[in-house]
């Protein structure tokens, strides 16, 4: 790698180099042991789940039908237009998501308010996606008495209150929608690219200007090529599989008369097998949605094969402290910022009022108090959900991480073709929509008496979370640089002495594994909606529940989904340091 | 069923499962009482919870969200049904039934409801459930105030709507109707109620397979709602505007912004008006209009209690539930309307209450709601089934297509939903 250091480092990224994960540590026998819990695990709720939605999707009551269902499913009325919805949502989305992430986080790099321009693109992304959902129902309420955003429309339009816009009408409610969506995901890919820029060495652009480049060269040979293409491409297929959760978005935000125009696949196919039965139109759905989404995130990752961005090779000397970026930029970010709050303030906001007030009049015209809150707290529905959702989500975490870390020890020593398969199986393995397997996984559940139970939950985000949690891990793992991973080997006497200095060493990673498992516990929705019961019902159904009767409930739910943020965001703005550096140590190669 | 060999496949998954599912605790044990799955939350759980505290054995209430039937469906699939549950569909317990899932009850002669209602439980002539709440879906709400003199048939209903328009467009003053359109069954209590009228006789064969939905009397019904609906400046805000209307917000319209006159309605909208309540005037009903005068028709929903077989005291519980003195816990508190007629109307404390259970009883054109009747996916919910349908046609009928083009789709649409249900689930 000698030759590098004539340019910086930046000339190794488009070169492969050594493989940093051909260490010829060869696995023990015993510690293949260990990879035997994810196994079960994986095999029991996500692959056989798979062949059996792959086996119902051609075979009626066991009987071979061939395309037959695949022909009634996708000729039903209106399925044309879900499948369009579906892949206009996977393609513009995080186009939208991409560029804005891109534009902030060059806007707010190297000045004074960027680091508070991100930290406030940070919280959407924490929060629930049912909370994302309330906020942009309130915001977008058909009455211009309530709905901000309606209000804002009719004085722009200059129409009549009473022929207001209807932003979640048939006509819009897919952009209504989408707004939502990029604002909760647009903080995400500003951290990713912030990253990636901070990792390109200014001495690069120095370089280019030099040789007489302009601007625009140096945009082109000093970042683009060498970093941002491959970070764009992570973060648009991160986006587009991300674009599978919008099922959370439309349950809560649509009224039941415009569900139809804004029906994606995840929700068709909900509604074709009515949760947890397995239907051969559902599963012939399922397989198209699984087929697409597996084949999106493996295109990503053979795109992005090498690894992203490159592991430090040592503390590069701060370089002098450059220019801001021109004030047109550092206005932009400005402005974002205080477009992100308003969402935000008008949730809190609404919670600050009681039952009536916010059902009756807007937010802003009412005086603020309590009632929402003093009821919320005073009652026991809430703190018994909140309660029961911290212990199922410290469980979860808990056990995963176990899991994940005796899995990943043995995987990361595997080298060559096998090391990546593993890793194509298990970020495979990690996008699987719950909705197309439901059905066989409620099965699973029926055979070890736990269906409908909170072990039932417990085990079925156990097997969701760990695909993740292992590839991350085990990256993270076969990262270490060869002293540590030596000095460990020496140092401990047994593997597990090994694993847990090791461990220690990738503090990152298991931190950002930790923070991510809980956080997705605590946010869901479709997991609770499918697998909970009486006695485990977590935050998200709890939520979306209520939105049932929307307005008259709007001043509790405002306070519950403020409640239920506050967790989830403490956390992600503690860890986000961890979180990048963790992720970054191989969350999509 | 191989008893022996699915309960040693079962212990075997069992330990195999138990290293993982260990980990989470939380497992119920102590002694066995009687457990029941509601879909009650909130204050009407609490009623029942007291209702059933004066069962001699100990019971337990588990309320299982709006979706029993998918939570049935899977305690089936792992083997732990509850003993009884009350379930908010008479569809629901003769599936039930039919595939074995649950045992015949036989309640004592304490217990009576109309043969219009009981006969939805029976399966092979065998009795699967018992009523033991009712709802009453034929009631229009409206502040005295605001309409003094309320309508008594339907020409009269027309009548006053197209006034009431006329004089909300001119001078602004409140719309005759509230609806929430984006709520599919609120639609579809329009409908029964109007259908129940115009062809009692042809009501029930709609629940049956293989019935015909683009016969004369579908489209006799969704004539006569357009007719209605129609009527330009009816609804707040308009019809597209109503479709993002949901049930409680329209309730609101009418008790706390007044700015509609009417609500079709049911007994349980009381739950919704007392906290919109603004003043000391409350809102009132008239029962739905029909096309004579007096007594229209009278659509009434249920939750029927069921016993699984081989419960543990579940058909006990069951038939205990159905003696006339069981609810009165809930009755003296309101808010409870029984289907047993052996319960005495002086036992309701409320004036609403008394006059409600009179007219259960009254003589005339008595019809469980038809959407709750409907097979598979046709019974309706979100964004599907008869829901969707009757909300598509709304859409049309208040957005100026011809009523006959508007009735055309839907008929086609309420036929196939039909067909493709027909074969069952």
């Amino acid at each position: 790698m000698s030759q590098v250091r004539v340019l910086g480092e930046l000339a190794v990224l488009d070169d492969v180099g050594p493989a940093r994960r051909g260490r010829a540590y060869p696995a023990a026998g015993a510690t293949s042991a260990l990879l035997l819990p994810a196994a079960v695990l994986l095999g029991g709720l996500v692959l056989w789940p798979v062949l059996r939605t792959m086996h119902a999707s051609v075979t009626t009551d066991g009987r071979w039908v061939g395309a037959a269902h695949f022909r009634t499913a996708l000729a039903a009325p209106g399925t044309g237009a879900v499948v369009g919805r579906t892949v206009l949502w996977a393609l513009l989305v995080p186009a939208v998501v991409t560029a804005l992430g891109y534009l902030l986080a060059a806007a707010s790099r190297r000045s004074q308010e960027g680091g508070l321009v991100r930290l406030i693109l940070l919280v959407p992304v924490a929060l629930p996606l049912v909370v994302t959902g309330v906020t942009f129902r309130l915001m977008y309420d058909p009455d211009p008495s309530r709905g901000l955003a309606t209000l804002v429309a009719t004085r722009l339009t200059g129409r009549p209150v009473e022929d207001a816009p209807q932003l979640l009408g048939p006509g819009m409610v897919t952009v209504a929608l989408m707004s939502a969506f990029v604002w909760a995901w647009v903080g995400l890919a500003v951290l990713v690219f912030r990253s990636a820029l901070d990792a390109v060495p200014p001495s690069l652009a120095d370089a280019v200007r030099a040789y007489g480049g302009t601007r625009r060269h140096v945009l082109w040979d000093a970042q683009w090529r060498p970093l941002l293409l491959r970070t764009t491409a992570v973060v648009f297929a991160l986006v587009a599989v991300g674009t599978s959760r919008t099922f959370d978005l439309i349950l809560v935000m649509t009224p039941g008369s415009v569900r139809d125009e804004a029906s994606v696949l995840a929700l068709r196919i909900w509604q074709t097998s009515g949760g947890t039965t397995t239907t051969g139109d559902g599963a012939a759905l399922g397989v198209v949605w699984l087929v697409a989404v597996i084949g999106g995130i493996m295109v990503a990752a053979l795109f992005v094969r090498q690894a992203w961005p490159p592991p430090r090779v040592e503390a590069a000397p701060e370089p002098a402290p450059l220019a801001p970026p021109r004030r047109v930029f550092r206005l932009l970010a400005a402005g974002a910022a205080i477009a992100w709050l308003v969402p935000l303030a008008v949730l809190v906001a609404t919670s600050a009022h009681g039952r009536v007030d916010a059902a009756a009049r807007g937010w802003w015209s009412a005086p603020p108090n309590g009632e929402s809150y003093r009821d919320l707290v005073t009652g026991t529905e809430l703190w018994r959900t909140l309660g029961f959702t911290l212990l199922l989500a410290t469980a979860v975490t808990a056990t995963v991480l176990v899991v994940a870390l005796l899995a990943a020890y043995p995987l990361a020593w595997l080298t060559g073709p096998a090391a990546q398969a593993t890793g194509l199986l298990l970020l495979a393995a990690s996008v699987v929509p719950i909705q197309v397997i439901a059905g066989p996984v409620n099965e699973v559940l029926g055979l070890v008496l736990s269906s409908g139970t909170a072990q039932g939950l417990a085990l079925v985000h156990i097997a969701l979370g760990v695909p993740f949690a292992v590839l991350v891990l085990r990256n993270a793992f076969a990262d270490l640089p060869v002293e540590q991973v030596r000095d460990a080997r020496l140092g401990g006497r047994r593997w597990w002495h090994t694993l847990r200095r090791l461990a220690r060493h990738n503090l990152s990673a298991v931190v950002a594994v930790s923070v991510l498992e809980f956080v997705q516990v605590w946010n869901d929705l479709v997991v609770g909606r499918l697998f909970g019961g009486p006695g485990s019902s977590p935050l998200g159904p709890f939520l979306a529940e209520q939105t049932r009767s929307f307005v008259s409930n709007s001043g509790a739910l405002a306070a519950s989904s403020v409640l239920a943020s506050v967790l989830p965001v403490v956390l992600v703005v503690l860890s986000r340091r961890h979180l990048v550096a963790g992720l970054v140590s191989g969350g999509v190669r | 069923m191989r008893p022996a060999a699915r309960v040693s496949r079962r212990t075997l998954l069992r330990a195999a499962a138990a290293g993982a599912t260990a980990l989470t605790a939380g497992c119920s044990g102590g002694t066995r009482s009687v457990q029941v799955a509601v879909v009650w939350s909130t204050s009407e759980l609490d009623r029942f919870r007291e209702v059933v505290a004066g069962y001699p054995a100990q019971v337990q209430v588990i309320s299982a969200g709006n979706d029993i039937d998918a939570f049935l469906r899977a305690r089936h699939l792992a083997g732990t049904s509850p003993d009884v549950a009350i379930l908010p569909r008479p569809g629901l317990v003769t599936e039930y039934a039919q595939r074995g899932w649950l045992s015949p009850v036989r309640p004592s002669t304490d217990y009576a409801v109309r043969v219009e209602l009981s006969d939805l439980l029976m399966t092979e002539s065998e009795r699967y459930g018992v009523w033991v709440k009712a709802a009453h879906k034929s009631l229009v709400w409206h502040l005295p105030s605001m309409l003094p003199a309320p309508p008594t048939t339907w020409d009269e209903l027309l009548q006053r709507t197209r006034e009431l328009a006329a004089r909300a467009r001119r001078d602004g003053g409140p719309v005759p109707l509230a609806i929430g359109a984006a709520d599919g069954w609120v639609l579809t209590d329009w409908f029964e109620n109007v259908l129940a009228d115009m062809a009692p006789d042809s009501y029930y064969a709609l629940a049956q397979q293989g019935a015909d939905w683009q016969d004369k009397p579908v489209r006799d019904a969704l004539d006569r709602l357009a007719g209605l609906w129609s009527i330009d400046g009816a609804f707040v805000g308009g019809g597209r505007r109503a479709l993002l209307t949901q049930y409680e917000e329209s309730v609101i319209q009418v008790v706390h912004a007044r700015r509609a006159v009417m609500l079709l309605g049911a007994d349980f909208t009381a739950d919704v008006v007392r906290p919109f309540q603004r003043g000391p005037e409350a809102p009132v009903t008239f029962r739905f209009p029909g096309a004579q005068p007096g007594g229209g028709p009278l659509i009434v929903g249920g939750d029927a209690a069921v016993a699984f077989a081989d419960a543990q005291g579940g058909v006990e519980l069951v038939e205990w539930l159905a003696r006339a003195d069981s609810f009165q816990p809930w009755l003296r508190q309101g808010g409870y309307l029984s289907p047993n007629t052996n319960v005495s109307i002086t036992s309701y404390t409320d004036g609403v209450g008394k006059q409600l259970a009179t007219e259960m009883r009254a003589p005339g054109t008595l019809r469980f709601d038809l959407s709750d009747q409907l097979r598979g996916a046709f019974t309706g919910s979100d964004g599907v089934g008869i829901w969707r349908i009757m909300q598509g046609f709304f859409a049309d009928v208040t957005d100026g297509v011809p009523a006959s083009e508007a009735i055309r789709r839907a008929t086609g649409l309420l036929a196939a939903a039909a067909r493709s249900v027909g074969g069952g689930r």
